[in-house]
């Protein structure tokens, strides 16, 4: 647990770290494209988990919709 | 009967609470077949959904969704060792909406939802929040959600009878509420609580002009009647109703990235999951995507998922429970708590028409049709000693021996306007 709690840290923060310069507005191209949004299809997502929280105890938490930040 | 689906719909109960609407209408329905053993039968559920969302002026958003379940099959009612014979026919419908309204800023949106399900033998009553921000320089968006559900299964009245000596619910029409508390079998019934508490955090990090990460932290606890009301467990010569612990706590972080291949107009994604609980189940997927562009309005995406993860502590083969004892105080023959493993490959098609100076058909500003098939394989491990177990494990669920075990077509039509 200890190594798990240490290891979301460091990718939360190695996440951030290279957040705020990583990408300027002018570059959002690609990254604005609907195959680069997480979850860009609700009703698809829904129904996966739906599915398979039925055949797998393990379900739950794949990740919150949205993501391609500041590209609208 | 729909128990753990209704837990399901509980952890997701997130997805509506953070709903963006931005005048859409998405309408879609999946057909799921999951082949079954022999004449026993098959699983078939058709899962119809919609939902519409509205800008109401600059900062607020309204969200309203509707999704069913048409569910046949068999299943099996007893867990033990033939469970092929055990197999009993039914026929289920859930009814489920939710509402959200949300309040969005420049570089923020703050969202509320609700959600009520109905089925005869569940009631799932949830509402939650969900809160994101983006960051200075708008590479790093931040959001968490948060989600309380109030449900309720119905069960046979067992009064102070110890856990060995529980009946199950008989019959499809037991809790049918226009029969009140008796059931039409004459079964005294119960309305037991469940309550769940959901919550998630989630980074989502523009690492180049190129690729994304998403990063995602979810926990949830589970407090009250979580059993199958329906499932009976054999052993030794009885079979009493499934019983499992009050508690379950659980937790799972994920991550993803998708990478934006320029030349090829097309995108790599990558995702994986751990997951891990206090019943002792710890599961993981790695799942692979590729989407690409075939000219201006047609996409396509294949992708391949794998899953395993471990039983429950108190989770035995059919066999072991049969012939010798429970697992300390509790036993089940819920398939999701013994030890799985699955592959799911997959392909999607949209078709994209965007509007342009004229709206598609007069109204959308994009318009997207959806169709993709998904197929299953479905493998189910021993959980003890095989040396030992005379049957096997082969039986103790009524699964396919086919190669394929399960496929799901989906045809969806999502606009924009």
């Amino acid at each position: 647990m200890k190594h798990i709690t240490t290891l979301l840290l460091v990718a939360t923060l190695g996440l951030a770290a290279c957040g705020r310069q990583a990408v300027r507005a002018s570059e959002k191209q690609f990254l604005a494209d609907q195959v680069m949004i997480f979850d860009d299809d609700p009703h698809q997502t829904s129904t996966n988990d739906h599915i398979r929280s039925n055949r797998e105890g393990a379900a739950g938490g794949q990740g919150a919709g949205g993501g391609g930040c500041g590209c609208n | 009967m729909q128990l753990a689906r209704s837990i399901l719909l509980a952890s997701l109960a997130i997805a509506p609470s953070i709903a963006m609407a931005e005048d859409r209408a998405e309408v879609s329905t999946t057909l799921f077949l999951e082949t079954r053993d022999g004449a026993a039968g098959g699983l078939r559920v058709l899962h119809p959904q919609a939902d519409f969302g509205i800008d109401l002026g600059r900062f607020v958003t309204f969200d309203l969704g509707w999704t069913a379940d048409v569910v046949s099959g068999a299943t099996a009612s007893v867990y033990q060792v033939d469970a092929v014979s055990t197999a009993t026919k039914f026929e289920d419908f859930r009814n489920q909406g939710n509402v959200a309204i949300g309040f969005k800023g420049k570089r923020s949106r703050l969202t509320f939802g609700a959600t009520v399900g109905t089925e005869r033998d569940y009631i799932t009553r949830q509402f939650g929040g969900s809160a994101s921000i983006d960051l200075p320089g708008r590479n790093t968006s931040v959001a968490i959600a948060y989600t309380r559900s109030i449900d309720q299964v119905c069960d046979r009245e067992n009064a102070d009878l110890k856990p060995l000596e529980r009946k199950a619910l008989v019959g499809s029409d037991a809790c049918d509420k226009k029969a009140g508390l008796i059931g039409k079998d004459g079964t005294m019934t119960v309305w037991r609580d469940i309550d769940m508490d959901t919550a998630q955090a989630t980074v989502t990090q523009n690492l180049s002009p190129t690729m994304n990460a998403q990063l995602a932290l979810y926990g949830q606890i589970l407090e009250g009647f979580q059993s199958n009301p329906y499932r009976r467990v054999r052993i030794g010569p009885n079979a009493p109703q499934e019983h499992i612990p009050a508690t379950r706590a659980r937790w799972s972080v994920s991550l993803r990235i998708n990478r934006y291949l320029q030349k090829l107009k097309s995108a790599v994604h990558v995702d994986g999951r751990f997951y891990d609980d206090t019943w002792g189940v710890v599961g993981g997927n790695v799942e692979l995507g590729y989407s690409q562009y075939l000219g201006k309005s047609l996409l396509v995406k294949f992708y391949g998922r794998v899953f395993q993860q471990t039983a429950a502590t108190f989770f035995k083969d059919a066999f072991y429970y049969e012939t010798e004892a429970t697992a300390g105080e509790y036993f089940t023959g819920d398939r999701e708590l013994s030890p799985v493993r699955s592959a799911i490959a997959g392909g999607k098609i949209t078709l994209i028409k965007i509007g342009g100076d004229k709206p598609v058909i007069g109204l959308f500003d994009k318009l997207q049709l959806n169709a993709r098939a998904d197929i299953m394989f479905l493998d189910v491990l021993a959980a003890d000693s095989l040396e030992t177990n005379a049957r096997g494990i082969d039986k103790q669920f009524i699964y396919g021996n086919g190669l394929i075990d399960a496929i799901t077509i989906q045809l969806g039509v999502l606009g924009n306007y």
